[in-house]
């Protein structure tokens, strides 16, 4: 069993990874137009890997259960990079700085891997219809490769540096498919923004590690002193909470945000649109972006522990008490609202996508900074069933794209139901799964969210006001979400019938390598809330850091369970009237004339507002002056030094020898009796030297 | 044992060894005057022979330094160098007048101020300032007996030879 | 420093001023006289300075006296014809200057003992390179001298430098002479001495033979390439076309 699993977790990496070198050397000479067919090979063989792995998991062997819950993990070490012995002294114990390539077999590595890998397949398959006879063909799908195989070994790793060293991957293969076109400037000036946004999260991540280090001795996971291992877990040592827990947990939620588009560092997610497609739908939509929510679940003790021992900022009645579930909540739900307000006057339709993911990525740090199980389980679910339909509508979007000549501007096309039925209705599927309309998978997920939120809201923690607010905010987001997104539907697939110039004879259905993933995805978008809603919950806490925090809130329990059916209804019911009203709304002004949205863009009282969220906020024009001018003066500055003060220095000493060597040459005048003197002279010199030499010898 | 005739004897060796001392130093001094004076005349003059003339004489100088300290340390060693000098110094003669007589066919004079093509680039060329005249006593010509027959001294036809 | 280093000192000084003043160049009347003049005084003060090493003249012997005597006369003229060789306007009368200046250091070499180089000299360099001089001036200067010898080209830097190489050198043989640096050879008595035998030809020729044949050998091969070498010189300059002018410097 642990062979069969061992094999499974390192082909599972191991295969993409393969197809990318394959790839990246064939693909130009030998494969071309093949190029996609070690790609989806090795993506394929994974996926169906990944689903025999999640069945390994789901069926531990009898001896591995442990009294009371279930946990499974399996972790395989195949070799160990660095190993510097007595790296640190913590506690009077002398600690070894090991970084051991280890893989891990827990349920939600598993659960991860299914769905990164089955979207990637479907992607790969999308994307073999989308960049046919582009230049880069072989170049793609290497990369492709090269992306899933970093993305899978981040969630399989078990120790922080080596997810950093793949959180950097997935990011380097971020920056590259953004910037695939990278003749276009606006491409690879996305793809820089994004690498270097993502890299300031990346700055406040390691700073994370560096704290882990320092506070416990250690960067596993796994272990007997491993973060999640079983010293901590069992409760032989503590997770430290207070001031040193709150800033590791802000710290990893900096990364967090940098990864996963959240306020402040969302702004490079919409410039990523400039990438194809099919690398949103994949990187921007389902796999890239959700490792940071991976991350941040992964490292749920800590952030428990932060919560069960929060820091306290001023004394007595004005004392406020900040733990770190709060903090990612808070910013969860800003984010949430925030780009579902830009979402609602953009005009370009993958804008209108990226906004709509960064919101529900926001939703899901505001389930996971609940802090309970429940509230965990939640975002991950969501996560999951997000996946299946933003790829969708990802994919869709590109297939609107790829027959409207790369036209992505709503305002230019209209009314193209008649001309790509299966476009239309797998859209249409995609966009009432995000809506949340019951009983598409977009309404469970996100209807657990608002359950445990509210729930927490009308708890007796002192946090409860704070989580109220959340949760209206929550709803409001809700509304905005569903209104924005049938804005984009209807904008696009009904009114009168227009087709830009760009298009020309590709204003058709799309072909079936395209089509076929948009129905497969259709089919999931559609079922998967209904049918994994319960068992989701329940297969995840197997993971033993997840069974710690289920089990440290058994221990704290106030025991407000009963809540949860008066919830259940009560928020269903409000949820589903607020995506009604948002579908309701967006075709009262966006179906039949458009005038009405024209006239309300135009209006005193609320032009203001259609330009701030027209522009973003201007959040982008904001980190231009207080960030971008501020550095490109003192890369002015350095410039300066470097050219003129270092580079005077070096032409200086530079100069020196001819200025020496033009004194020196009046000398050769050619003339022999001068050179005799020379010779002369220097005799002399050497008489008088061994005169005076040996004067003082003697 | 100091025998009664020794005194003088010793005096006399200790003299001996003395003149023989101060024999060598004043033979040096020559030596080095003759070297010194060569060295002032190898770099004052123009003419290439003259220049020539002086290394010779510096040679001379060394050869007397050598021959004086071989006779003081009493071996032959001196003498040999000086024998081996002189015959390379005959060998230079030759190798040396024969190229002063290929400067002189391609410049037609001896004069070493041609020869300065070593020069770094932007030097300038040295040349003559002024060129003096000859004195009235420098063209005397040899006064004959009232036998001998004084031949033309016709000043414009060119005296020296177009080639050798 | 010690009254017989400063009598050095200003000997070399004056000498070399002399020197300087009679090297041909546009002379100023005062010139004329002092150059000679300041060169005597020189010349007489080295003398002046050489009866102060001798012994004292009362214990030597007549024949010592007369050796000293001898020496000094020669050394006198041998240096008077160096400087004159030097400082005069015709290269001709340099060249006879020369020769006078051989035979005084041949005179030199018969009194050291060295009777074979004494007669070497005169032969060799007199006779032979001496007249070669003179063939090849009366080759190129039929009229004797011209305008570059009667100027020079740096005479009060060539007059130091020489006069400073000329101190040196005597103020190195002082000091070590004086200062008993000089290891006292117990064999410089004359008579054990190798040198001064009556068979003195023979044994330079045995040990010319004996000791260094292999350089002898070697010193004729030279000689043989020398001339060789000589004649390829002049021999292969005569291909090319002949230049009237002068200051050609391209292939003549």
């Amino acid at each position: 069993m642990s062979d069969s699993v061992r094999t499974l977790l390192i082909l599972i990496p191991g295969l993409p990874l393969l197809s990318a070198v394959v790839t990246a050397l064939l693909g130009r000479r030998v494969l071309r137009h093949w190029s996609h067919l070690p790609t989806i090979l090795a993506l394929g063989a994974s996926c169906a890997m990944s689903l025999m792995l999640l069945l390994e998991v789901r069926q531990p062997a009898p001896d591995d259960s442990t009294s009371g819950s279930v946990r499974f993990a399996q972790v395989e070490p195949l070799w160990t990079w660095i190993d510097v012995k007595d790296a640190f002294e913590l506690n009077g114990q002398s600690r070894d700085f090991t970084v051991e390539v280890a893989l891990r077999a827990d349920s939600l590595t598993s659960v991860m891997l299914v769905m990164v890998t089955f979207i990637s397949t479907l992607v790969a398959i999308y994307a073999a219809g989308y960049m046919r006879g582009d230049d880069g063909y072989g170049r793609f799908f290497a990369y492709i490769s090269l992306f899933v195989f970093s993305m899978t070994m981040l969630v399989s790793v078990s120790n922080f540096v080596l997810l950093y060293v793949f959180w950097e991957a997935v990011g380097a293969c971020s920056y590259l498919l953004i910037g695939f076109w990278f003749q276009k400037p606006s491409a690879a000036a996305a793809g820089k923004k994004a690498f270097l946004v993502n890299r300031i999260g990346d700055f406040g991540f390691a700073i994370a590690l560096f704290l882990i280090w320092t506070t416990y001795g250690s960067l596993d996971f796994h272990g007997p002193d491993g973060i999640f291992g079983d010293k901590l877990l069992s409760g032989e040592a503590a997770y430290v909470g207070g001031g040193v827990g709150l800033a590791i947990c802000l710290l990893l939620m900096v990364g967090a945000c940098g990864k996963s588009a959240q306020f402040p560092l969302h702004v490079w997610l919409p410039d990523a649109m400039e990438g194809p497609t099919p690398v949103s739908a994949l990187i921007h939509a389902a796999t890239m972006v959700t490792a940071g929510v991976y991350m941040v679940t992964r490292c749920s003790p800590l952030f428990f522990a932060s919560a069960a021992d929060p820091y306290v900022v001023g004394y007595g009645l004005d004392a406020v008490a900040i733990s770190a579930p709060m903090v990612v909540a808070g910013i969860g739900a800003f984010t949430a609202l925030l780009a579902g307000l830009i979402a609602l006057t953009q005009n370009d339709l993958k804008r209108v996508l990226a906004y709509s993911t960064v919101s529900q990525l926001g939703y899901m740090f505001l389930s996971l900074g609940t802090g309970s199980l429940i509230g965990i389980t939640a975002g991950m679910f969501h996560l999951f069933t997000h996946a299946f339909f933003k790829a969708l509508l990802f994919l869709g979007s590109g297939s609107v794209m790829h027959s409207m000549g790369h036209v992505i501007d709503m305002r230019r096309f209209g009314g193209l139901r008649k001309i790509m039925p299966y476009t239309h209705w797998t859209f249409l599927v995609g966009c009432l799964a995000l809506a949340g309309v019951f009983p598409l998978a977009g309404f469970f997920s996100k209807d657990a969210i608002l359950i445990e939120v509210f729930v927490q809201g009308h708890s007796h923690s002192p946090t409860a006001a704070y989580y109220q607010v959340l949760y209206c905010v929550g709803i409001v987001a809700a509304l905005l979400t569903a209104f924005y997104t049938f804005r984009a539907f209807f904008m696009t697939f009904y009114g009168p019938l227009r087709v830009p110039a760009e298009a020309g004879d590709h204003a058709h259905e799309s072909p079936m390598s395209m089509v076929a993933p948009l129905c497969i995805l259709s089919v999931f978008a559609a079922t998967v809330g209904l049918l994994l809603s319960s068992s989701f919950g329940q297969f995840l806490v197997q993971t033993p850091s997840l069974a710690y925090v289920a089990g440290q809130e058994a221990a704290h329990a106030t025991g407000s369970h009963h809540d949860h059916h008066h919830a259940h209804q009560l928020v269903a019911t409000t949820s589903t009237l607020v995506a009604l009203l948002g579908i309701g709304l967006a075709a009262f002004l966006h179906l039949g004339n458009r005038s009405q949205a024209q006239w309300l863009a135009t209006r005193w009282w609320s032009a203001w507002f259609y330009r701030l969220s027209y522009g973003k906020f201007f959040f982008d024009e904001i980190y231009i002056v207080l960030i971008v001018w501020p550095l490109r003066l003192v890369a002015g500055f350095s410039y300066l030094i470097d050219r003129y003060l270092i580079d005077g220095i070096v032409n200086l000493c530079g100069a020196i020898p001819p200025m020496i060597g033009s004194r020196l040459r009046s000398t050769q005048r050619g003339i022999v009796q001068y050179y005799a003197f020379a010779s002369i002279f220097v005799l002399m010199f050497f008489l008088v030297a061994a005169l005076y030499f040996n004067d003082f010898v003697n | 044992m100091v025998a009664p005739g020794d005194g003088k004897k010793l005096r006399e060796g200790v003299a001996m060894v003395e003149y023989e001392l101060h024999l060598l130093h004043n033979y040096l001094i020559v030596g080095a005057l003759l070297f010194g004076i060569g060295t002032i005349g190898f770099l004052a003059r123009r003419n290439m022979i003259v220049m020539f003339l002086c290394v010779e004489m510096m040679l001379q100088g060394v050869s007397l330094s050598l021959v004086a300290w071989g006779r003081y340390h009493g071996n032959w060693g001196g003498q040999v160098l000086v024998i081996f000098i002189l015959a390379v110094a005959a060998c230079e003669a030759g190798i040396a007048l024969a190229m002063f007589l290929m400067l002189y066919r391609r410049s037609g004079n001896l004069d070493m101020i041609f020869w300065q093509s070593l020069r770094e680039e932007n030097q300038s060329e040295t040349v003559d300032v002024e060129i003096p005249e000859p004195d009235e006593a420098d063209h005397q010509w040899p006064i004959l007996t009232p036998a001998g027959i004084e031949p033309d001294h016709d000043t414009e036809k060119p005296l020296h030879r177009s080639h050798v | 420093m010690s009254d017989n280093q400063t009598l050095f000192a200003a000997a070399t000084v004056l000498g070399a001023l002399g020197l300087w003043q009679m090297l041909p160049r546009a002379r100023s009347g005062i010139g004329r006289v002092v150059g000679p003049l300041a060169s005597l005084v020189s010349l007489g003060l080295f003398g002046y300075l050489a009866p102060r090493l001798m012994l004292d003249l009362n214990q030597s012997d007549t024949s010592m006296i007369a050796g000293q005597v001898i020496f000094w006369l020669l050394a006198a003229v041998t240096v008077i014809s160096a400087a004159a060789a030097v400082t005069m306007r015709s290269p001709v009368y340099s060249a006879i200057w020369f020769a006078l200046t051989l035979l005084g250091s041949a005179a030199l070499l018969m009194f050291q003992g060295a009777q074979f180089l004494a007669v070497a000299t005169i032969v060799v360099y007199a006779g032979a390179i001496l007249v070669t001089f003179l063939f090849v001036l009366m080759l190129a200067q039929p009229e004797g001298q011209s305008h570059y010898d009667r100027v020079c080209w740096e005479p009060l830097l060539s007059a130091c430098t020489g006069a400073v190489l000329i101190g040196i050198l005597t103020l190195a043989m002082h000091t070590s002479f004086t200062g008993g640096d000089v290891p006292v050879v117990a064999s410089t008595a004359a008579e054990s001495s190798d040198i001064l035998t009556t068979d003195h030809m023979a044994r330079l020729g045995a040990e010319l033979f004996g000791r260094h044949l292999i350089a002898v050998e070697v010193a004729g091969t030279l000689l043989m390439v020398a001339l060789v070498g000589a004649i390829a010189i002049t021999a292969h300059g005569r291909t090319g076309r002949r230049k009237e002018t002068a200051g050609g410097r391209r292939d003549g």
